[in-house]
C-alpha cells in the first residue's frame, strides 16, 4: 500500500527526480506524442519487448529505470522487475505509476500535472480540442473539497434512483400551476441550467426574483427529500407579478406556463419585452424557435416573408363536424402530425382580406403559409381543447394521438437557396437530411369540464420511467398510459443537439 | 482479419494519431453515456463488498472487465465502428 493516499510510496518517493525525468520521456514518446515524429516512434516501441504483443488488453507497462516495454497479460513486466529488479514502471494505458514493490498503482500531483499538461499540448498539435475540452472531469479545488467536508451525506444516482420526483401540495385550485412545475423541472436543459447554478441574479432583490425561486424548487425537486414541496412563495411571485393569474379560481395550465416564461425571461434578462433580439437568458435559449410567414400574391406570385418568434404553438383539433364523421378516416384517431400539417398548409386569406402587395402595388387576395424556421431545444404545443367563440364556449375532447419521437422537419422552412435549384441535388446535402426529432418528456392533461376541471402531469423522469404526477401523489406509468391520454400540452425536447457554431 | 493486416491498420492509426482522436472520442461517449459513472459505481461496491484492503488492482481489473465490455452501450460500439471503417477507406493502401 501506499504510504498515503494521492501521494508516492517511499520506494518511489526515494528517487524520485530520476523517475520524474524517466516519466517525462515515456509520457512524451509513448502516451501524448506531441510531434509526428514522436507518433512514428510509438509505432515502434508500443509493443511488449518480449512477446511483440499490441492492443489495449495487454496492459503494457514502461520501466521507468530501464528503456523496457513488457505486458502485464503475459506477466513478461512481472518478469522484468524479477530480472532486473527495477520496481517503478508506467501504465502505457492511462500514464499512471506503478510501484512493483507495493504492488499498487501511486498517484502524485506533480506527475499528474505533467501527464495532463502533456494531454494537452497532443490535444492542441492532433486538434482534439473539441473533445478534450467539451468534457472536463471535476477536480474539486481547495474550498470545493472543504465544503464537501463539510457536507458528508453523499447520494448515488442511477438509473433506478427516484430522484427529482416530489410531489406538490395543491394549495387551492393550484393543479394549473403544479402541473406545470413538474414539466419544467424536467426539462433537461432548464434543470442543467439551475442545479449547476449557472443564474445570476439581477434584480433589487433575491426574494422578488422568479429566476432565484426557480432555482430553489429544482433544488428541492432534486434533493432526495420524499414529502411533498409547498409552493407557496413560487406562488406568491406568480399572484404579484401576474395579477391576471391571481386569486382561488382555477386557471388555465397554458396560461400560467406563457406567463412563467415571461417573467422569468423578464427577471432573467432585465427587459420587459418578450422573445427581444439577442436576449441571451436561459428561457430565450431553451424555447425561443421562430415561424416563418410567407404571404404569396394570387396575382403576381410575389413572396412577401416575415420571421415571428414564438415560445410554443398553439394547434386547432379542426372541427367535430358532421361530415367528419360520414369519411371512413374519422375512425383513425386524430394525430398530432395531422395537426401540423395542418398548421404549416398554405391558408388563403379570402377576399375580405386582400393585403397590398409590395410587388404588383395593388390589393391583392393572397395565401399565408407558416413554417419553422428555427426549432428551439424545447417545443411545447398548446392543442385547443378550449373554444371560445362569440357563439359558444366548449371544451374539444377529440382525442389526438401524439408519437414519443417526432420528426419536425417535414414542417421546416425550405432553405432560400432551394427555390432555384434542382430540388433533388440538395437533398444530399447532410445538413439537410438531418432529422429533426424531437423527444417528449411531459404532457398535461385536463380531466373535466370547462368550468371545473383538474389538471394532472405524466413526466419523464429517467430515459423509460414516466410518472403521473397529480398534486402530492407521485404513480409509474407506462409510455402506453402516457400516449393514450387526452393531452392539454405536450413538451418535447431536442434529440440530438449539434455543437454550437463558432 | 488476419493478424498481420490487423497490425498495419493499427500502426497507420497510431502514426496518423487518428488512434488518439478514437480514444479522445470514446471516452467523450462513455462519458456522457453514463458508462464511466455506472462502471465506477460496480467497482465500488465490489470494493465495500470485499474490503479495500483484500482487493488488488489486478482482481479488480479481471472483475470489471466482463462487465465494462458488455454494458458499452451498442450506439458507441457502432458509431467506433464507422469512424475505424472510414478511416480505413481513406487509406485505401493499408489493405
Amino acid at each position: 500500500m501506499a504510504d498515503r493516499p494521492g501521494g508516492l510510496c517511499s520506494h518511489i518517493a526515494e528517487q524520485r527526480d530520476l523517475v520524474m525525468e524517466s516519466y517525462k520521456i515515456v509520457i512524451s514518446f509513448l502516451i501524448s506524442p506531441e510531434s509526428r515524429e514522436n507518433l512514428e516512434k510509438r509505432v515502434q516501441r508500443f509493443k511488449c519487448y518480449t512477446c511483440e504483443s499490441v492492443g489495449a488488453r495487454c496492459r503494457l507497462h514502461a520501466c521507468l529505470q530501464c528503456c523496457y516495454v513488457g505486458c502485464r497479460l503475459y506477466n513478461h513486466s512481472q518478469e522484468h522487475h524479477e530480472e532486473s529488479n527495477h520496481h517503478v514502471a508506467i501504465s502505457l494505458s492511462h500514464g499512471v505509476l506503478y510501484c512493483y514493490l507495493c504492488a499498487e498503482y501511486v498517484h502524485d500531483y506533480e506527475f499528474d500535472i505533467i501527464a495532463i499538461k502533456a494531454r494537452q499540448r497532443l490535444a492542441d498539435f492532433l486538434d482534439l480540442n473539441e473533445f478534450v475540452r467539451s468534457v472536463p472531469l471535476w477536480n474539486p479545488k481547495y474550498g470545493e473539497l472543504e465544503l464537501l467536508s463539510l457536507q458528508p451525506k453523499r447520494m448515488r444516482v442511477d438509473s433506478k434512483t427516484p430522484i427529482g420526483l416530489r410531489g406538490l401540495y395543491n394549495l387551492g385550485n393550484t393543479c394549473f400551476m403544479n402541473c406545470i412545475i413538474q414539466c419544467l423541472t424536467h426539462t433537461p436543459f432548464l434543470r442543467e441550467y439551475f442545479l449547476s447554478q449557472q443564474h445570476k441574479c439581477i434584480r433589487s432583490s433575491p426574494a422578488d426574483c422568479l429566476v432565484c425561486e426557480m432555482c430553489s424548487i429544482f433544488q428541492e425537486f432534486y434533493s432526495g427529500k420524499i414529502f411533498p414541496h409547498v409552493p407557496t412563495r413560487l406562488l406568491y411571485l406568480v399572484w404579484t407579478h401576474a395579477q391576471h393569474l391571481a386569486g382561488y379560481e382555477q386557471q388555465d395550465a397554458h396560461e400560467f406556463f406563457m406567463a412563467t416564461l415571461n417573467l422569468v425571461h423578464k427577471h432573467a434578462s432585465g427587459t420587459d419585452i418578450p422573445y427581444s433580439g439577442g436576449c441571451n437568458c436561459i428561457i430565450d435559449v431553451i424555447f425561443t424557435g421562430s415561424l416563418q410567414s410567407d404571404v404569396v400574391c394570387q396575382s403576381c406570385h410575389g413572396v412577401s416573408t416575415t420571421i415571428e418568434p414564438f415560445w410554443d404553438i398553439s394547434l386547432d383539433l379542426g372541427q367535430q363536424t358532421a361530415g367528419d364523421s360520414r369519411k371512413p378516416r374519422s375512425l383513425d384517431r386524430k394525430k398530432l402530425t395531422d395537426c401540423l400539417e395542418n398548421f404549416t398548409r398554405a391558408e388563403h386569406l379570402g377576399s375580405a382580406a386582400k393585403i397590398k402587395c409590395s410587388k404588383c402595388n395593388s390589393y391583392q387576395e393572397s395565401t399565408k403559409q407558416l413554417t419553422f424556421k428555427k426549432l428551439p431545444l424545447v417545443v411545447s404545443f398548446h392543442l385547443k381543447r378550449f373554444e371560445h367563440s362569440k357563439l359558444l364556449h366548449k371544451k374539444v375532447s377529440t382525442p389526438i394521438a401524439f408519437p414519443q419521437q417526432l420528426d419536425l422537419s417535414p414542417y421546416m422552412a425550405k432553405p432560400e437557396e432551394q427555390e432555384e435549384a434542382d430540388p433533388t441535388s440538395t437533398s444530399h446535402d447532410p445538413s439537410f437530411s438531418r432529422p429533426h426529432t424531437y423527444s417528449l418528456f411531459g404532457v398535461v392533461i385536463h380531466q373535466g369540464t370547462l368550468q371545473t376541471g383538474h389538471y394532472t402531469a405524466y413526466i419523464r423522469q429517467s430515459p423509460n420511467g414516466w410518472f403521473k404526477c397529480d398534486d402530492c401523489e407521485i404513480k409509474t406509468a407506462t409510455i402506453e398510459e402516457v400516449l393514450n391520454c387526452e393531452a392539454y400540452l405536450l413538451f418535447y425536447h431536442k434529440k440530438y443537439i449539434e455543437y454550437a457554431v463558432e | 482479419m488476419n493478424q498481420e493486416l490487423s497490425n498495419r491498420i493499427r500502426q497507420k492509426l497510431v502514426a496518423t494519431g487518428e488512434e488518439e482522436r478514437l480514444k479522445e472520442l470514446l471516452k467523450t461517449r462513455l462519458l456522457s453515456s453514463g458508462w464511466r459513472d455506472e462502471l465506477s459505481a460496480v467497482a465500488r461496491e465490489y470494493l465495500k463488498a470485499k474490503g479495500v484492503q483484500h482487493v488488488d488492482v489486478e482482481e479488480l481489473q479481471n472483475v470489471l472487465l466482463v462487465e465494462a465490455r458488455k454494458s458499452i452501450p451498442d450506439t458507441v460500439k457502432k458509431e467506433l465502428l464507422v469512424e475505424i471503417r472510414d478511416f480505413v477507406m481513406q487509406h485505401e493502401g493499408i489493405l
